[in-house]
């Protein structure tokens, strides 16, 4: 199950993650000025959110990390078992 | 399996290199690119859902596509998403006509444009439009888009609507 943790202590509450989230993961705390996660379980890991979070305050656990097996051998022989 | 591999890694290579390419064409072609695109997409799917089960049913047809492409050793991997509060998988909209969101997750277009950096949604994207537009046609008869949603590093989301 995918998990995502907002750092409270590192948010500087700019709203980016809420501008890029396709899903709506995320709410706006109006009195501590900072993000929150609202809907985990809307997250499809696109990870657009960590990446933009100018503090790098979203961090993800449990999801899929896409690899790039089309290039890596190691990668390739172990994709093939889902083929 | 070795032979698999190779033509696996050949075929990212033959993407890395169409996504120099369409970066390059899209300045001088404009919209043109993506009709170029769309269609190469479209004739691709069409033929590789020649053989495939004909259905009615949208998730069964969008199960038939992945089929398709897992026979073609295409790592193109893709399920539908329901919203929470969302009642069901498959929506109508107001015109009649159903739809379901899409998660793309392992796809060779994203890492091909990512490797130069490229941007996504451009008319590489477009190509897998085509290719859903091709399959889908085939498995259900009927025409079909598929909107990018969001064109995210890790994951897209898209929106598969089809003709009522
Ligand atoms: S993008 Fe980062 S810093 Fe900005 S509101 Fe979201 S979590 Fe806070
Ligand atoms: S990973 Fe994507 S879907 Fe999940 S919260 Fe971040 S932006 Fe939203």
């Amino acid at each position: 199950m995918l998990e995502m943790i907002i750092n409270d202590k590192a948010c500087r509450g700019c709203k980016l993650c809420l501008d890029v989230c396709p899903t709506d993961c995320f709410v706006y705390n109006e009195e501590t000025n900072k993000a929150i996660v609202d809907k985990v379980e809307n997250c499809i890991g696109c990870l657009s959110c960590a990446y933009i979070c100018p503090s790098g305050a979203i961090v993800h656990k449990n999801h899929h990390v896409v690899g790039n097996f089309y290039r890596n051998i190691y990668f390739s022989k172990r994709m093939e078992k889902f083929l | 399996m070795n032979e698999i591999l190779k033509k696996r890694r050949t075929l990212q290579e033959t993407m890395n290199f169409m996504a120099a390419l369409s970066a390059g064409i899209e300045p001088i072609l404009g919209r043109g690119a993506n009709s170029m695109t769309m269609s190469a997409g479209r004739n691709l799917g069409r033929k590789f859902s020649e053989n495939a089960n004909k259905t009615d049913d949208l998730l069964e047809a969008i199960a038939e596509v992945r089929k398709v492409l897992l026979a073609n050793n295409c790592l193109w991997l893709f399920e539908p998403f329901k919203p929470v509060g969302q009642e069901t998988m498959v929506t109508t909209n107001d015109k009649g006509q159903n739809q379901v969101l899409i998660v793309f997750r392992d796809c060779m277009i994203r890492q091909a444009l990512f490797r130069f950096g490229h941007p996504q949604q451009g008319s590489l994207c477009n190509m897998m439009y085509g290719f859903f537009a091709g399959a889908l046609e085939n498995i259900m008869g009927k025409k079909t888009t598929l909107e990018i949603k969001h064109a995210g590093e890790n994951a897209c989301l898209k929106l598969l609507t089809v003709e009522a």
